[in-house]
This record gives structure tokens, C-alpha cells and sequence, in this order.
């Protein structure tokens, strides 16, 4: 038995690893023009505290946020009529209209964006490409998939006997969602929105191509600092501290939620 | 048996990089370069003649700027390539941390005729040359521009497109426009945050240069001459502006031999013949990039466009080459002011 778990010892040494050795990074000290470090400082922590950066932890926040109650609200129609409908037919065009996305990968898909949300196709009444917007939109979309999923699987392990015995109570059809379906789903919310809050606040080619450059998340930043300003140490300092930032939301999100579902 | 299958599992699991990459055959030269048109055009440019030459088959390890940087510097001592291609302002950050050995110009011959602004250093030389300088689409721009201060005009207001990886180019052309340079920069960071309204994206890469003016999310941009003239090849109609109140920004790519190579003889023919005339002759017509071989033919539709320096006094008139060391320094501290002033909303 432990033999079996060698595999996952040695998978979490090497990350360990690597973490210890971004650590070690971001507490020395950055020499522009240079790739040798200087010694120990915690410069780089400061460094990163600056306006621009804290502005894009928020940005990322709030985003991430927005991105997972816009993403439940769009994906929870479909995912209940994926569980709920009685035609095959209909269940399989939903099924594969909704894994097709993952078989076009990330950039393909917001390359596409770039197109629809630029003023080349449709012509927007506000600006659409290179804003919050339009990063919000592309995330949103990216997310879609995999809540549905979620979403579907909860969906279809509440008893359909549950909503019609409320209707034969007399329960309008809002009544039964609110009361029954909702709070029945709950689980599968929570697991979905989870998922979609956490890998939004990793997200990179979305904010990369659809921002324009002037949207900045937690991972463009990190790659700005790395790999245009060949700031190691301030890039491993950010990192740091968004990892520290994304396990204490996760921490919170995931204490609330196992709150409302209980 | 069930530690067998755990064993037999992790042999497979420590084996499997090594299965995924192959390894170089054993007297090959492996050169270091950017991917795509970069890759093709040194491989079968230069490349294909060097074998030919000296018999000595030619492997790549192909990938961006900070990448190869990166993975040099964990090679440190034990190089995984022998001859590296990057520009010449990260050059210094190779040189900096001991990663280049000293060139050997005893067995560069084709160095004398080279221009004098392709010797970046000791270890480092310059293989073909280019400007950054104003690009646009004449169907969606509906006036000329011909100088770099038309980029300030109130009718470009959210056409400007900006490379913010490094906006070495545009902060220059500010500071020259006010009197300062490279090294004294912030005279013209008041005139830069007045172009702020005036930009419409910022891109990280090439590719997105070139997505944002095919798309016309960005019509007008400071952009690399190579990638212009690789976009009029495709039929997408951009015009080059040959700045008539300020020269371009030339930027160099630069050739040098990795510190520790057992193949420091083969890396300096390799970049002998890269310097040579005939090779780049055929290096400017696959390129469309400035040779710095003074004797190389340049075909008539090139000579006298952007990027393209036939002698010493178009390389002084029409580009303006930054300090290498200054830039490599500076560029930190100008990315977090650009975020900071201009990028940001």
C-alpha cells in the first residue's frame, strides 16, 4: 500500500521543491541589467506592494468572482435541461454542443473572441475588445464547459419525484425551483463555482489576448515581471504572494460554502 | 509482483522526459533560436550551406528570448547548445552572468567586412539588423504619416497599437523628441502620457503585433520592419514610414558562442559564414532584415526602405541604436513606469 503511494510522494517532493526554490528566489535581491542576484532582502515584497500590482490582485478578484456567478447563472439553464429533458436527441446535441469547446483549445477559442468582440463582425455600443469586458465575456465562455458538467451531474442525482410532489402541492414553478431544485443542487454549485473561481484567478491567455494588454491578471503579471523585465526574483515575489492571496480566498470561499451546504 | 508494477511504474515516469526529447546526435552543432520564419530562415540559410561546408549536421533548440535565456542559465558551465541567436540588448544579460565565450576574431575573417555597428562586444556580434518604426494601414488611416510625431495627432486618437514587453522604443523617441536619449529618459515622459489617450492596445508579442494590424484593432503601430514587410507578403497592405523628423530604432540580433562548448571551432565558422556576403545576400531577401555585411547584394525593392543600412552613413542617418548595457538596465525600471503611466486605465 505505501509503495503504491510512492508515485505521489515523489510528485509532491518535486513540487515542494520547486516552490522552495521560488521562495528562495523572491528574497534576492534584483540587479537590473544583470542576471545575477544579490543577497537576501525582502525589497522585492515591497517592490510588489506597489499600486499596479496590488491593482491587478483586485482586478483579478473581482473578476474571478464576477466570472463565477455570471458563469453559474448561464450555465445552470442548460445543465438543467441536459439532466431534466426526456429526448435523447436533444440531451446528446446539448452533450456535444457543450464538450465541442474543449476540442478547440484555449487560444483557438479566444483568438476567436478577438474577432467577435473587435468591431470587424459586430459593432458594439461600447467597447467590447481590450476591456474588462470583453475579458469577462471570454472567461465566462471558457468556463461554460465544465459548470454545465458540474451542474448536470448535481442536477441529475435530485429525485425529479421531489419537484412534482411540491407542484402537486400547489408549488408555482418558480416556487418548486427556489425551494426544491436549488437548494437540492447546492453541492454541485459549490463544487462548479469552486473550480471556476480557482482556475479563473490562474487564468492567463484569456486576459492576454483579450486585454489588450491594459486588463492585467495575477499570471500576466508574473510573466511581465519574469520574462519582459527579467525581474526573477520580483516575478517569484508575486507569485508568492498570490499563491499565499488565492489559498486564503479559496480557504474563505470554500468555508462559506461548506456552510450553505450543510 | 505489486512492487514490480509500482517499480516498473516510476522507472517510466523518471524515463519519460528523457523519451520525450530527443537527444542531439553526437557532432551535431546545436544553435539556439527563435521559432518559426527565425528557425526556417537560419536553418536553411545558414544552416543547410554550413553542413555542406564542413560536413557538420546542424540541430536547433528552438524557442522565445527568456526561455533559452532561462534554460542557459541553469546549463551554466555545461551548455546545451553551442551558438546562441538572441538580440543585443539580452546579449548583455548572457554576458553578464558569464554565460558567452570570448569570439575568437582569428577565426572570424568575414568580420572585416562587417559594419562597425555589428560589433555589440567582445562576445557577441551582430547577424542582420531592423528597425522599430511607425507602421500603418493606409485604408484605415486616411492621412499620411511620415514622422514620428504624427503618432501625437489628436485624428489617431485609439488607432496606436504599442509593444509594452518592451517599450524601450517609443520612451527613446519621446526623450529624443525633448532633447534627452536613452539614458536620460524621463525628458519626455510629459509628452508620452500625452500619447496615453491615443493608444488602443498594447501587445506581448509578435504575433499579436501582427493579429492586431490584420484584424485593424490596431491600424497604426511602432512595430518591428520585419514583421511589416512579413505582412505586406501575406497581402495585407501596410505602409513603413521612414520618420522624417527622427530616425528608427534599430534593433540588432546578435550571434555568439556559448561559454563551455566543446564546439567552439565549428560555432565560429558557423557565424563566420552566417557573416559572410553570399549568405547574407540570401539572408535579406528570406528576412527582409538589414544585412551587416556591407558587401551583400540587396535587391533593388529594399535598398533605401527601413531597416535596411547599405553603408555607414545610412546606418548613422537612419537609425538611432540605443546603449545596449543602458537599455538592458533601464528596461526594468521603463516597463513599471509605462505600466504605471501609460498602460494603466
Amino acid at each position: 500500500m505505501k509503495l503504491l503511494l510512492a508515485p505521489a510522494v515523489v510528485v509532491l517532493a518535486i513540487f515542494g521543491l520547486a516552490l522552495a526554490a521560488l521562495f528562495q528566489w523572491s528574497l534576492r535581491e534584483f540587479i537590473p541589467g544583470s542576471l545575477q542576484t544579490g543577497g537576501l532582502t525582502l525589497a522585492n515584497f515591497r517592490g510588489v506592494l506597489a499600486p499596479q500590482y496590488l491593482g491587478a490582485i483586485r482586478d483579478t478578484v473581482v473578476l474571478s468572482a464576477l466570472t463565477t456567478v455570471l458563469t453559474l447563472v448561464c450555465a445552470y439553464p442548460v445543465a438543467y435541461a441536459l439532466a431534466r429533458t426526456p429526448s435523447r436527441r436533444v440531451r446528446s446535441t446539448l452533450l456535444v454542443l457543450t464538450i465541442a469547446p474543449f476540442f478547440t483549445g484555449a487560444i483557438v477559442r479566444t483568438y476567436a473572441w478577438v474577432l467577435v468582440l473587435g468591431n470587424t463582425v459586430v459593432t458594439w455600443p461600447v467597447p467590447m475588445l481590450f476591456t474588462e469586458r470583453g475579458v469577462l465575456v471570454g472567461l465566462v465562455h471558457f468556463s461554460m464547459p465544465t459548470m454545465i458538467l458540474i451542474l448536470a451531474a448535481a442536477l441529475s442525482h435530485v429525485d425529479p419525484a421531489y419537484e412534482r410532489a411540491a407542484a402537486s402541492l400547489g408549488a408555482s414553478p418558480a416556487r418548486v425551483f427556489r425551494r426544491v431544485t436549488l437548494p437540492l443542487s447546492m453541492p454541485g454549485i459549490v463544487s462548479g463555482g469552486l473550480i471556476v473561481f480557482a482556475w479563473t484567478l490562474s487564468a492567463f491567455p484569456t486576459p492576454e489576448l483579450l486585454g489588450g494588454g491594459r486588463v492585467k491578471m495575477i499570471a500576466n503579471v508574473v510573466r511581465d515581471l519574469g520574462l519582459d523585465s527579467f525581474n526573477w526574483p520580483g516575478a517569484a515575489a508575486f507569485a508568492m504572494l498570490a499563491l499565499v492571496l488565492t489559498l486564503a480566498l479559496l480557504t474563505v470561499v470554500g468555508r462559506l460554502s461548506a456552510g450553505r451546504t450543510s | 509482483m505489486r512492487s514490480r508494477i509500482v517499480g516498473t511504474l516510476l522507472v517510466a515516469l523518471v524515463a519519460l522526459p528523457l523519451l520525450v526529447q530527443p537527444a542531439p546526435a553526437q557532432n551535431a552543432l546545436v544553435v539556439s533560436v527563435w521559432g518559426g520564419n527565425w528557425k526556417n530562415t537560419v536553418e536553411s540559410v545558414i544552416g543547410k550551406a554550413f553542413t555542406a561546408k564542413t560536413g557538420i549536421p546542424v540541430e536547433y533548440e528552438v524557442g522565445g528570448t527568456i526561455d533559452r535565456l532561462a534554460k542557459a542559465r541553469v546549463a551554466k558551465g555545461n551548455p546545451l547548445v553551442d551558438l546562441n541567436f538572441t538580440t543585443t540588448h539580452v546579449a548583455r544579460l548572457y554576458i553578464s552572468d558569464g554565460l558567452y565565450a570570448k569570439l575568437d576574431m582569428a577565426k572570424l575573417p568575414s568580420t572585416r567586412e562587417i559594419a562597425k555597428e555589428a560589433f555589440r562586444s567582445d562576445f557577441h556580434v551582430g547577424s542582420w539588423a531592423y528597425v522599430y518604426t511607425v507602421v500603418y494601414r493606409p485604408d484605415l488611416v486616411k492621412e499620411d504619416i511620415t514622422k514620428w510625431s504624427d503618432l501625437w495627432k489628436p485624428s489617431l486618437k485609439g488607432k496606436i497599437a504599442l509593444p509594452d514587453f518592451d517599450p524601450s522604443h517609443i520612451i527613446t523617441i519621446a526623450a529624443l523628441m525633448e532633447g534627452g536619449n536613452e539614458i536620460n529618459w524621463q525628458k519626455g515622459e510629459a509628452r508620452l502620457k500625452q500619447l496615453k489617450d491615443s493608444v488602443a492596445a498594447f501587445y506581448s508579442t509578435d504575433a499579436q503585433s501582427q493579429d492586431l494590424m490584420k484584424t485593424g484593432q490596431g491600424p497604426v503601430q511602432v512595430m518591428l520592419s520585419v514583421n511589416a514587410y512579413h505582412l505586406q507578403e501575406q497581402g495585407i497592405a501596410v505602409k513603413l514610414v521612414q520618420p522624417s523628423d527622427y530616425p528608427g530604432v534599430v534593433g540588432i540580433d546578435t550571434m555568439a558562442v556559448m561559454a563551455g562548448t566543446q564546439k567552439a571551432d565549428a560555432a565560429h565558422q558557423f557565424i563566420n559564414l552566417a557573416l559572410s556576403r553570399e549568405i547574407q545576400t540570401e539572408l535579406v531577401k528570406a528576412l527582409r532584415a538589414g544585412p551587416v555585411n556591407t558587401g551583400a547584394t540587396v535587391p533593388a525593392s529594399l535598398k533605401g526602405q527601413p531597416g535596411i543600412f547599405l553603408s555607414a552613413a545610412e546606418w548613422k542617418e537612419r537609425g538611432y541604436i540605443m546603449n545596449d548595457e543602458a537599455r538592458a538596465k533601464n528596461l526594468p525600471g521603463w516597463r513599471e513606469w509605462f505600466t504605471a503611466n501609460i498602460v494603466k486605465k
